[in-house]
């Protein structure tokens, strides 16, 4: 076992090769812009440094461990170094934070406070350079807040390997661009560079000036996109920051998503189709229950789905694949008996998508296909001619493809045609108005949080199953099962 | 650029194997030599051939301000104007160049003859001022030995 000595105090030094990793481990915390755990080292910024006893000050990113060594993270030199660093990263700097997206969770502000503090000492004009640079659809870049960590640059080269960003001319005409005639739009992963960002160079288009970032609270989530499932944070207004001024939709709408770290999962990242289920999670909302199309109030259509079930002979249903492992498990408890079970795909890749890679994205594009198969089977449906009963859970279902004439029962969030087309319709929850857990595709359990309202009219499926057996009805188990 | 292929096989038999990234700048030099610039067939030919990310060596390009991504004039007069030069009259030579050629620094003229660039430092600050044509050094340069020289360039 090897320790060393930070700030006198003796720590081990695990499996950790440099001072930054086993400062930061043993929550000794030195500041760093241009080092991240998942990237390559290159140790360009130079506010890491400390102080190794006897050798004089260097970068601890890139500071080999040895036995017994002794450094201090806070020591006058060290001080005098990051704090004349600072000077320097600021030199060109165009201190806007007012109007930065970034203020409030950004590095160099944070060091700016904590190690500078002090007003610029050049007199020098600060040179101009590029704002709004378009790297894509979705990012522009603001070169002058760039302070040529290149962070971005490494994720491009190792990690999603899309190789389009790169770092242009030298000195302070050094400028991060992508290469001729290519985009961060061929990167499907590029979102992941706006997080990384130290500074707010890097800005989300569909979040850009939405919402300072202390208004907003992160809610830990599962991503629905695919059999993935990566961890993220939703991101929406804190509940004393709703304002009346503000329409429930911005009140209450998830503003953005961001990687939740998840070393079992997704590491760091997740890719850009997480980063826009706000819009998947916009879209119009079913509230209304419907007894063929007709407006009904939930109890009576709950009333009439289970004479439907007591009724019909031959009972099919067809069961989502984003339902959360307790809905599964309570639609088996409670009406597993009452039907054939078939686990349907609630959606396909769409066109354009990437279907699957060898980073995250998965071609199943549903999230929790593995526990509802553990229950039901993987037997692709097939629902016999005879069949009088069809529930179906969740979307991706065409009614047109169900046999002539067998009642539906359907179970659904959106504002859908299909919805009328039913013989009742019950309005259930989606992921962010109750908590639950998925199981991703090799098995590992996520849990999500409810982050959203619950709407008035709607029920959650896993309270909605037992109500639809429940022995005040007089459905009868039995069935094909 | 494929016909110097041979030759940069030679250049990579002194590298270990596994770096044939090393090799961007000798092959990027070689190819200006042999083209006077470095075409974009030439870039995506060594994307193929070292095998490395087309932005890498965009950035090489834009790092070193002697490798050209454009054809210059058939004599290339590059003056200093760094410390000692400008001290010993390398201000007057390029306002002389640029009357007499009419164009401004960074430019051709329009016959192809000549490209006029100002550079810093070449090393030879004891013979200042220094006017570099093409690869020869011109060194203690009065106006009169730049007409004398500019006489016989063709
Ligand atoms: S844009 Fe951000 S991540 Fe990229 S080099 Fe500049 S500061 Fe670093
Ligand atoms: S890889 Fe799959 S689970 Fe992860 S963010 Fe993308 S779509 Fe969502
Ligand atoms: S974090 Fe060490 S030099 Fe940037
Ligand atoms: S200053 Fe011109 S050669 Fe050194």
């Amino acid at each position: 076992m090897t320790a060393i000595f930070i700030n006198g105090q003796s720590v081990e030094t695990g499996d950790h090769t440099t001072v930054l990793q086993v400062a930061l481990a043993n929550g000794f915390h030195i500041p760093h812009f241009c080092w991240h755990p998942e990237l390559s080292v290159v140790g360009n910024c130079r506010v890491c440094v400390v102080e190794h006893e006897g050798r004089g000050v260097g970068i601890a990113c890139n500071m080999p461990i040895s036995d017994g060594m002794r450094v201090l993270t806070d020591s006058e030199p060290v001080r005098a170094q990051r704090k004349a660093m600072l000077q320097f990263i600021l030199l060109n700097h165009p201190v806007d934070c007012g109007i930065c997206d970034k203020a409030g969770e950004c590095s160099l502000q944070d060091y700016h406070y904590e190690y500078n503090g002090e007003t610029a000492i050049s007199g020098d004009a600060k040179l101009h350079s590029t704002k709004f640079f378009p790297l894509s659809e979705r990012i522009i870049l603001d070169n002058e807040r760039c302070i040529l960590c290149s962070r971005c640059v490494r994720f491009t080269r190792e990690i999603s390997k899309s190789n389009v960003l790169g770092l242009e001319n030298r000195g302070d005409s050094m400028l991060v661009r992508p290469a001729e005639g290519r985009s961060l739009d061929d990167d499907p992963y590029s979102d992941n560079v706006i997080d990384i960002c130290p500074v707010g160079a890097l800005l989300s288009r569909s979040f850009l000036y939405q919402a300072r970032v202390w208004y907003l609270e992160p809610t830990p989530s599962v991503c629905p996109g695919c059999a993935r499932g990566c961890t993220v944070q939703f991101w929406h207004r804190k509940a004393e920051w709703r304002l009346s001024g503000l329409d429930e939709r911005h009140n209450t709408r998830v503003h953005r998503v961001t990687a939740l770290e998840n070393p079992r999962v997704n590491g760091p990242w997740i890719c850009n189709k997480g980063r826009d289920l706000p819009e998947l999670l916009d879209r119009p909302r079913a509230t209304q229950a419907l007894q063929k199309g007709a407006p009904v109030s939930l109890m009576q259509a709950i009333e009439t789905a289970r004479g439907l079930l007591d009724q019909a002979g031959k009972r099919v249903a067809l069961v989502s694949s984003w339902g959360s492992n307790e809905e599964l498990r309570a639609f088996r408890n409670s009406l597993g008996d009452y039907f054939t079970s078939f686990v349907k795909p609630d959606h396909l890749p769409l066109e354009g998508e990437v279907v699957e890679d060898d980073l995250l994205i998965r071609a199943d594009k549903n999230p929790n296909t593995r526990a509802a198969q553990d229950l039901f089977g993987t037997a692709a449906a097939e629902i016999p001619d005879d069949t009088e009963l069809v529930l179906v859970w969740g979307e991706g279902v065409d009614f047109g493809t169900l046999p002539r004439g067998v009642k539906i029962l359907f179970l659904g969030s959106w504002l859908l045609p299909e919805n009328g087309h039913a013989d009742v319709f019950i309005p259930i929850s989606i992921q962010t108005e109750r908590r639950g857990h998925y199981t991703n595709f090799e098995g590992v359990v996520s849990p999500f949080e409810a982050c959203q309202p619950h709407r008035d009219g709607v029920i959650d499926a896993e309270t909605l199953f037992p109500l639809l057996s429940a022995p005040g009805g007089s459905a009868s188990g039995g069935g094909a099962a | 650029m494929k016909h110097l292929i041979p030759e940069f096989e030679r250049m990579k038999t002194r590298l270990p194997p596994g770096h044939d990234a090393t090799l961007l700048v000798p092959c990027l030099r070689r190819i200006q030599e042999d083209r006077g610039f470095i075409d974009n067939s030439d870039i995506d030919g060594l994307v193929e051939y070292l095998g490395i990310p087309r932005i890498q060596i965009e950035e090489v390009l834009s790092f070193y301000g002697m490798l050209r991504r454009k054809p210059i004039g058939r004599w290339h007069l590059q003056v200093c104007r760094n410390v000692s030069c400008s001290m010993r009259g390398a201000e007057r030579l390029i306002d002389e160049l640029i009357g007499k050629l009419g164009v401004q620094p960074g430019e051709t003229t329009a016959d192809g003859r000549f490209t006029l660039s100002t550079v810093e430092c070449l090393g030879s600050c004891g013979t200042a001022p220094v006017v570099m044509v093409n690869e020869a050094y011109h060194e203690n340069l009065s106006a009169a030995d730049l007409d004398a020289l500019l006489e016989r360039l063709d």
